[in-house]
């Protein structure tokens, strides 16, 4: 295998390596996104700052994903 | 207007969706090259006073500002005065709705003391960041631009000095009402693959001449073993040396009818393959540096001739280089300087509305050495004011990546979306509403929550303990 | 840091950018805005209150107009029950004066007709009398004593029955035809009575009929006649 393919491949698997961390940002959003709902279900009364610290939360959560995400993307578009 | 447009715009809607799928059918789609920090444009369009070169994203930048500014002047001139006039309708009306509903969401969270300066720089980075992350959802932003030469530096160890080298692009294409782009049927291959393709080729047919002329001489001295067997024995070394000759027949006549036919048959299958790639209209570079206007690679000496930025196409100069499109504008949001100077400015705003709310005693919260020597806890009051230092640096990492991050993934899921399902990229682009609606709201909602919490005395139990010791 | 793009260059504009736009916001529109917002906000917090106020005082305007008007509405229903009282006196008496009046007119007229058939009565019996007479005399042939025939014609009509004599109290008397006072006070010693009353009714063609509570004594010329009918058949 010439170099060339070997860089590539390296990037493409690393890249996809780094992605597994987004499964850590998909499961925060469900359990975040879940207990929201099931508190709104509780106390429909409050469905507006439980709706706020549920978005809220969402990003933190997300970020994770997105970090994984950007590094993926170093790996992919920076990395020489 | 209203009207007129009754029932009609579904059909309006129905011809740009068949508009959609004539332009994807003439001209193919192309993932563009992506890299992350912004595409300078071409050169002698410097800023001004500076030998900085002005990059797309920075393009984006300035037509956000101009749009803010706009954005400005009219809410400037269409608002009341004071509270007793009936507020205009349409456009500014929707603005003061969303104004004064964000107003009542931040003064209940941060409705302290200093609400006006967590509400002002909530509401500029508001703005500023959801009129770059919706200026994705143009058409044209991202996809129009520059056609350029693509090519690269690179290190030679073998030679230790820079080589500029040519990586794959496109071939480019002039599509219907002259306008030019790049051909996603036609990969970009360089003389040299050329070459090498074709020199692999006939070593191949060689290869399979020979493998040919190879099985045809097995055959032969099986046939002469088996005649020599059922013949005598002791003339069989006699045989043997006068059958070479014969042998020597058989490799000619292999090679003059099936060995040759292997080998044409290789050439020629070769030679379908670069006629199929000429039938698709797709050429071959002819074999030179490129050399991208005003682009001066590293090593310097020796001056070549210049590519121009609108290349004819099917000219001979335009099949030099591949080419591939630098976008004239690229959203805002997606190079890093925009996303790390706002996180600088968010995180600076809340050590500055720390230190304003709280005095100097705000910085005992990373410095806190006050109860090193009162308490046998003392030291990890320490490590935990460092902690909280390392804190909001992390801070800016994170606010800077997650819009980053968010954003540039958004136009590179809008690129290939685009590039796979050329008329279908609509649910994607619903989609990128949201996020950058909510990317713009995270941002300027953490930086309000950050600067309310600096705000908010941290010796809060301290004080607690002083009056009930009292 | 060059792959990233950062280019401090860049950044240094982003922050003058920033920085510009985040003034003229806040100059032109932030704090303006903010501030009709507030004013706004209080302007309707205050027109909501003076509302409510307005509502109270309405309200307790309508409770003090309801309780008027439930006063007043008592008071003329109390007019009303007193005209109508009032009234239904003035038209009771009223009619009781109107039916007075028909009864006295009545019988005013009743009482005048009974003296003008009595009086014609009155007149009628010199006929009869003399009539009488004549007939008498035509029939016995003899030139009968008018004076004689007058007394025997004035028995027949003034002839009281047999069981009427010595009664008291008081009693109806009935004469074919108007008897004159001094019968009158004739007969009622004879009946003896305290008081007697006497009608007149041609149709009993002759003789009284004396009548008092508990009982009466038909002497009657026509009940003779249909007694002397019944015992021929």
């Amino acid at each position: 295998m010439d170099p060339q393919s070997t860089i590539i491949l390296g990037k493409a698997i690393g890249a996809g390596l780094a992605m597994i961390g987004a499964a850590g940002g998909g499961i925060g959003i469900g359990l975040s996104v879940g207990g929201a709902v099931q508190a709104m279900g509780r106390n429909p009364d409050h469905t507006p700052t439980i709706q706020t610290n549920m978005i809220l939360g969402v990003a933190f959560a997300e970020a994770v994903a997105i970090y994984a995400l950007v590094v993926s993307l170093i790996i992919l578009f920076v990395l020489n | 207007m209203n009207s007129f447009w009754n029932g009609k715009r579904r059909y309006v809607a129905l011809l740009l969706f068949l508009a959609g799928v004539f332009v994807a059918l003439e001209v193919p789609p192309v993932i563009p090259f992506i890299q992350l920090p912004g595409e300078n444009l071409p050169s002698g369009y410097n800023i001004p006073f500076t030998d900085m070169r002005i990059t797309n994203t920075l393009v984006a930048a300035v037509i956000v500002w101009i749009l803010l500014l706009l954005f400005l002047a009219y809410i400037a001139r269409r608002r009341p005065k004071d509270g007793s006039e009936v507020p205009p309708g349409g456009f500014y009306n929707m603005f003061e709705a969303l104004y004064e509903g964000l107003m009542g969401f931040i003064s209940g969270i941060a409705g302290g003391a200093h609400f006006r300066l967590i509400f002002n720089m909530f509401m500029t980075i508001f703005l500023i960041v959801l009129l770059s992350n919706w200026m994705s959802l143009i058409p044209g932003i991202d996809t129009v631009g520059f056609i350029h030469a693509h090519t690269k530096e690179k290190y030679d160890p073998a030679t230790e000095e820079y080589k500029v080298i040519t990586t794959d692009g496109y071939e480019i294409y002039q599509g219907f009402l002259g306008i030019s782009y790049v051909n996603g049927q036609c990969d970009w291959i360089s003389p040299a693959d050329e070459a090498a393709a074709d020199e692999a080729a006939l070593a191949n047919a060689e290869a399979v001449r020979l493998a040919a002329i190879d099985e045809l001489a097995v055959k032969v001295a099986y046939a002469r073993y088996q005649a020599s067997h059922d013949g005598h024995g002791d003339d069989a070394t006699e045989e043997g040396a006068g059958g070479h000759g014969d042998d020597d027949h058989a490799e000619e006549a292999g090679d003059s009818d099936e060995a040759s036919a292997a080998y044409d048959e290789v050439l020629a299958a070769r030679e379908a393959e670069k006629q199929a790639r000429r039938d698709r209209d797709c050429y071959t570079g002819v074999a030179i540096s490129p050399w991208e206007d005003g682009y001066e690679p590293s090593g310097k000496d020796e001056k070549k001739e210049p590519i121009p930025l609108h290349p004819d196409p099917g000219s001979a100069e335009a099949k030099r280089v591949p080419w591939v499109v630098l976008p004239l504008v690229r959203v805002a949001s997606t190079d890093l300087n925009m996303t790390l100077t706002l996180a600088i400015i968010a995180v600076v705003m809340v050590q500055y509305v720390g230190v304003k709310a709280l005095g100097i005693g705000y910085l005992t919260k990373f410095f806190n050495f006050g109860t090193l020597f009162k308490s046998p806890l003392g030291g990890i009051d320490v490590a935990v004011g460092l902690l909280e230092l390392i804190g909001d640096f992390a801070k800016i990492l994170s606010f800077s990546f997650r819009l980053l991050g968010a954003m540039f993934a958004g136009a590179i899921l809008l690129f290939v979306m685009s590039f796979l399902v050329p008329i279908l990229p609509w649910p994607f682009f619903i989609l990128e509403f949201f996020v950058g609606a909510i990317q713009a709201l995270v941002f300027a909602l953490l930086t309000a929550i950050f600067m309310n919490l600096a705000t908010i005395s941290h010796h809060h139990d301290d004080d607690h303990d002083h009056a009930e010791a009292h | 840091m060059e792959a990233l793009g950062i280019n401090p260059g860049m950044m240094l504009i982003w922050l003058i950018a920033f920085i510009m736009l985040y003034v003229l916001l806040t100059r032109f529109i932030y704090d303006p805005l903010t501030n009709v917002l507030n004013e706004r906000r209080n302007r309707i917090a205050k027109g909501l209150e003076d509302a409510a106020a307005a509502a109270r005082a309405r309200e307790n305007a309508e409770a003090e107009a309801e309780k008027i008007l439930a006063q007043a509405r008592s008071e003329a229903q109390k007019v009303i029950d007193e005209a109508r009282g009032r009234g239904d006196d003035v038209a009771g008496t009223i009619e009781g004066e109107a039916r007075q009046e028909a009864a006295r007119i009545q019988y005013e007229a009743q009482n005048e007709a009974v003296a003008i058939r009595n009086a014609e009565l009155g007149n009628l019996r010199d006929q009869v009398l003399n009539i009488s007479v004549a007939v008498a005399g035509r029939i016995l042939g003899e030139n009968i004593s008018k004076t004689k025939q007058k007394a025997l014609v004035n028995s027949f009509i003034t002839d009281l029955p047999e069981g009427a004599k010595g009664l008291g109290g008081s009693v109806e008397v009935v004469s074919a035809m108007p008897l004159t006072a001094a019968e009158q006070k004739q007969i009622t010693s004879e009946v003896g009575a305290d008081e007697a009353e006497f009608a007149v009714d041609p149709s009993i063609l002759g003789g009284l009929i004396v009548r008092w509570p508990g009982g009466l004594v038909d002497g009657s010329v026509r009940s003779q006649l249909n007694e002397l009918a019944r015992s021929l058949n």
